[in-house]
């Protein structure tokens, strides 16, 4: 039986301290799709987000992985160092600086910002830093929890055309948020 | 070996991480023969004592917020879902403390041994032994703040004490097997056993904890 989903959860129940969280949500990804959580506050988006990449465990229910280039993930947390440069940490994460890297950093504003410590950027231009990854990444699935948080109007735009362009090639995403980024997206509502 | 360098180049920045612990060695070392008066032979004995718990000291310094730094800006998440061997990455980070303070404290240790005791041999034999142990020493230390990630570094301290306690009891029985020319490899061997246990399974046993602790 040849397996065609990425990610296949089935039944994924999650309780803290006795109250539930989310119940019995299924559904698959497969390739050239994006699934979009969505939900209020404490509704547990982020948690299901972090059942699917493995990190937490859900309290009834499965996650199957079929993925041959991994997934890319940006939480809320940037994974950057305050106190090194911005070049040091796309170093970090393992950034080339190259001719792409360049033209990106144009397009969302921050090419003279290479020698700049993190902790002297705004919270938007961090975000964007911590993006950088996203848009260089090389995996199949892409797993990103309210990526347009501190964002302005011109990045939110770039971050959807880039997720369009992303979509066209055969990858997936899926992602939490509350800004609608106009991506064909399948669903779920947690509060529900 | 990209770890490597990557672990490099944050504390090549943070030279408070690695310097900070050293400095405060020193000054432990150079105050405490100014504190006393000490008669030289006195000194001398007091000497491995204050040695031995100074090195004890700088080590749970140094790994004061060896995890907490990468679990607070999220750094500890990427590397769960992205690296296939958790434990080996954390081993490397621990081999790259002892590298930038371990080494420099056991050399410094060495010489003040040298300039206490005014013996060569004394300072080239306790070296290895200052070497094994900072490295257990700052083994022990991360598996405590492992555990109490998000509880701060002295609940952390508290409960790695009990496991100290047997090894510092071990290099005061090596201090007095150099001076009666006894079983000193004997010593070493035991203390080259436990650090091979110990850099194989704390490791390990560091990573299902910061699983644990990111779930």
């Amino acid at each position: 039986m040849t397996m065609t989903y990425l990610i296949k959860a089935e039944n994924l129940s999650y309780k803290i301290n006795e109250k539930k969280l989310f119940q019995n949500i299924s559904f698959e990804v497969n390739s050239n799709s994006a699934i979009h959580i969505t939900g209020s506050n404490g509704s547990g988006k982020t948690t299901l987000l972090r059942i699917i990449l493995g990190i937490s465990k859900p309290t009834r229910g499965t996650v199957e992985t079929n993925l041959t280039s991994g997934m890319c993930y940006l939480g809320h947390k940037n994974a950057l160092k305050q106190y090194l440069t911005v070049e040091d940490n796309l170093i970090l994460q393992s950034i080339q600086h190259n001719k792409a890297l360049d033209t990106l950093l144009k397009d969302i504003d921050l090419y003279d910002k290479l020698d700049v410590v993190v902790s002297n950027l705004s919270f938007g231009q961090q975000k964007k830093i911590a993006l950088l990854k996203v848009f260089l990444n090389e995996s199949e699935l892409l797993v990103l929890d309210e990526p347009c948080v501190g964002l302005d109007g011109k990045a939110q735009n770039f971050l959807t055309s880039f997720l369009q362009e992303e979509l066209a090639k055969n990858k997936s995403i899926i992602f939490s948020s509350h800004i609608n980024l106009n991506l064909d997206a399948k669903s779920i509502n947690l509060d529900n | 070996m990209n770890i490597l360098y990557f672990e490099l180049l944050k504390l090549r920045k943070k030279s408070r991480g690695w310097l900070g612990p050293i400095l405060v060695f020193i000054l432990i070392m150079t105050a405490f023969p100014l504190t006393v008066e000490f008669l030289n032979e006195d000194l001398e004995q007091a000497f491995f004592s204050i040695l031995w718990i100074a090195v004890l000291l700088v080590m749970m310094l140094a790994t004061e917020d060896i995890f907490l730094e990468d679990y607070n800006d999220g750094s500890l998440e990427q590397l769960v879902i992205h690296t296939e061997s958790l434990s080996f990455v954390i081993g490397v980070k621990i081999l790259i403390y002892w590298a930038l303070i371990g080494i420099p404290v056991s050399l410094i240790g060495s010489i003040y041994c040298l300039g206490i005791t005014s013996s060569f041999e004394m300072a080239l034999l306790i070296f290895p032994v200052l070497l094994i142990s900072s490295y257990i020493f700052l083994n022990l230390f991360c598996f405590g703040n492992s555990l109490t990630l998000t509880k701060g570094s002295v609940l952390g301290t508290l409960i790695t004490m009990p496991l100290l306690l047997p090894l510092l009891v071990v290099l005061g029985k090596v201090v007095i097997a150099i001076n009666l020319g006894l079983n000193y490899f004997d010593f070493l061997i035991l203390l080259l056993g436990v650090l091979s246990i110990i850099i194989v399974i704390i490791p390990l046993i560091i990573s299902f904890v910061i699983r644990a602790h990111l779930e």
